[in-house]
């Protein structure tokens, strides 16, 4: 879960995380329960949510994967068909 | 199925985009007179866009005194700094903008000044040709120019999605559009629209792998770009591309100021390579360091490390505190990845890319406009990250503004287009929401992941006309695909609709790499098989028309004048 919220901390009828949210993860539909975080595989991490509580009760916690990232950057170049065409000997000139 | 209740309204300038330039489209019209509305996918205006959650500097000329802080020095730069390929007309009506944009935004209160020193704070970055950017704390821009908004009689319409144009014989009528949580149906009846919503994101993979861990706003998704392009606009500069320099793992914004204050970048021998480069070392511009970054990696000299430890303290104080100004998280990841950036270097790499600019200011990749923000389209201006003039805030502010009054102007003079008949209104709710409830297989997050792995594979960063091709045929078989699209909510619709903008994007953006036969502006637009850049016969721009099958391409000059040995080069390396 990439959005924490403290249920001891956290401001019944206050929707500010809700608004904030760029992506429209956070719903907080009933006033008297905690927000939902609804979308949880879209959050950008931004961090307004936990930027803007008022109250602190909103933590951001990054997944393994950026925090401890194993991707081969040279994956994500685009597929090398032909080595000796792809090898560069010089960077390209802008 | 059932659909709920439609609504329309009637307005004289349609605003899509509530972000920088969308906001300043709308101070500009409600100055000129003309009711306005404002549509957004977000919750809150005054976060709403690509910088909601915070911005660390502005390009600026505030012709403040030095010889190179006026308009007309910075203009006789911008064709070496757009490698020759950009639109000069409206790129001056950009420039000529800036010192007078910056005072209404002062006059906003946007505090762009230093408040221990009353001046601003500039340095010299990007490979601009002087101090151009004033660093600043924008943690309260965006809410700042929001305020004039919705103090000013504009209607501003939030998680509102806007989907596809109407219009007729090339004229605007009007858009259509959704409340993306009650799934309401809009339809806005208007002689003018102004498309603002910013750049497009989540086009292709990145190094944490998911997809909204992106370096610019992930919401943005070339909304205003694709809704264009299907009624025929002509889009331009699509083939270039743009990438950033993230710490491995967190795509972020924010990282841009390391440089700009004299971080150095090492490989894994140690070696400060930038210098083999570019002659201005780590302050070269975007796509230079960018592309820097992607050879030493596939010349075997990766990890690549971003070094601090050199910085005086004051300098390192100040990196510290603007570090989080940009995105509120990168401060704590740094922190819970266990890493001192004052006592060691960490490893950084490129960010998944977006169509944006192609790395350098003012050459945008979108919408083509002229020098008053119009388009091909009767009624129809552009401005911000979505159009041919691409330049941060100050771009889009500027950009915005002009838009605003030229649409106002417009909508006086001539009035709005002819009321959509209700059999029309209903066929369009009908396309609009055909995923909505459908039994479907395809979730929009599946088909976006299809996207991604074509554009990484096959347009990426070696392109070659066998990829090219690939990829191109690739995405128009992933175009009917849309067909099995399912959501279940009016969220799910919106992120239906932003997968099918993406692909769209996509495909011109193949289309037009597989165009230009060189390469130009390093990975922005590099082409294996065409190496070198091929000033005979590719200084001109690549213009892209939604034909029945695929896009049609064409060409169209750049108005740059000046030969490739400008007279004024001496200034840049100064």
């Amino acid at each position: 879960m990439p959005i924490l919220i403290n249920e001891d901390l956290c401001v019944k009828g206050c929707t500010l995380c809700d608004q904030f949210c760029p992506g429209d993860i956070i719903y907080r539909l009933d006033l008297q329960k905690v927000p939902e975080i609804r979308y949880e595989e879209e959050c950008w991490y931004c961090g307004s949510c936990e930027e803007y509580c008022p109250t602190d009760a909103v933590k951001i916690v990054f997944p393994r994967e950026m925090l401890h990232s194993k991707t081969q950057a040279e994956s994500l170049f685009g597929k090398a068909e032909n080595d000796a065409q792809n090898k560069l000997e010089a960077p390209p000139k802008p | 199925m059932n659909h709920p209740a439609r609504q329309l309204f009637e307005t004289d300038v349609l605003v899509i985009g509530g972000g920088v330039a969308g906001c300043l489209a709308a101070i500009g019209a409600t100055e000129s007179g003309a009711r306005v509305a404002v549509l957004d996918k977000g919750g809150l205006l005054e976060r709403c866009g690509s910088i909601a959650a915070g911005v660390d500097q502005i390009l600026a000329v505030a012709e403040d005194g030095p010889a190179w802080d006026t308009p007309d020095y910075l203009l006789r730069h911008v064709p070496k700094l757009t490698d020759y390929v950009v639109d000069m007309k409206p790129v001056e009506t950009f420039v000529r903008g800036l010192p007078g944009m910056l005072r209404k935004l002062e006059g906003l209160g946007v505090p762009f000044r230093d408040p221990s020193t009353g001046k601003y704070f500039r340095h010299r970055t990007f490979g601009l040709p002087g101090e151009y950017h004033i660093d600043f704390d924008g943690s309260k821009f965006k809410p700042k120019i929001s305020r004039a908004v919705i103090d000013s009689t504009a209607q501003v319409h939030l998680r509102t999605m806007a989907v596809n144009l109407l219009t007729q014989n090339n004229q605007v009528l009007g858009a259509s559009a959704f409340h993306i949580r009650t799934g309401e149906f809009y339809f806005f009846r208007s002689a003018a629209v102004i498309l603002a919503t910013g750049d497009t994101n989540r086009l292709s993979r990145n190094t944490s792998g998911l997809p909204f861990d992106s370096w610019h706003c992930p919401y943005n998704t070339g909304d205003a770009q694709a809704m264009a392009a299907r009624r025929g606009a002509l889009m331009a500069n699509m083939e270039f591309t743009e990438n950033t320099i993230t710490p491995k793992g967190i795509s972020s914004q924010g990282t841009n100021s390391l440089t700009g204050l004299g971080a150095h970048f090492i490989n894994a021998k140690g070696e400060r390579f930038m210098l083999k480069y570019d002659p201005a070392g780590e302050r070269a511009r975007r796509d230079i360091l960018t592309s820097a970054i992607i050879s030493e990696t596939l010349a075997g000299n990766a990890p690549v490390y971003c070094d601090c430890r050199h910085l005086p303290g004051d300098i390192l104080t100040r990196l510290e505190e603007t570090l989080g100004v940009d995105r509120p998280s990168l401060p704590r990841w740094f922190k819970e990845k266990g890493i001192d950036l004052k006592k060691e270097p960490f490893e950084v790499t490129v960010s998944e890319f977006s169509s944006r600019r192609g790395g350098v200011y003012f050459r945008g990749s979108g919408i083509l406009i002229d020098q008053k923000t119009g388009t091909n389209i009767t009624g129809l201006f552009a401005a911000g990250d979505c159009c041919t003039v691409s330049g941060g805030i100050s771009g889009a502010a500027v950009m915005g503004y002009e838009a605003g009054k030229e649409a106002a102007k417009f909508s006086r003079r001539n009035g709005a287009g002819r009321r959509m008949q209700d059999q029309e209104l209903e066929a369009e709710q009908e396309r609009l929401f055909s995923a909505l409830g459908a039994s479907g297989k395809l979730s929009p997050g599946e088909y976006e992941e299809k996207i991604r792995q074509v554009v990484t594979d096959y347009i990426g960063y070696r392109r070659t006309e066998e990829k090219l091709r690939s990829a191109v045929e690739r995405l128009r078989n992933l175009a009917a695909e849309e067909g099995i699209l399912r959501a279940r909510d009016g969220h799910e619709l919106m992120r239906a609709h932003e997968a099918r903008n993406i692909r769209e994007v996509a495909e011109m953006v193949a289309t037009a790499a597989l165009e230009r036969r060189e390469s130009r502006g390093s990975y922005s637009h590099y082409r294996a098989d065409f190496p070198n850049r091929d000033d005979a016969n590719w200084r001109k721009m690549i213009v892209l028309k939604k034909g029945e099958s695929g896009y049609e391409v064409g060409y169209r000059p750049t108005g740059v004048e000046n030969p490739p040995e400008e007279k004024h080069h001496a200034d840049i390396d100064q």
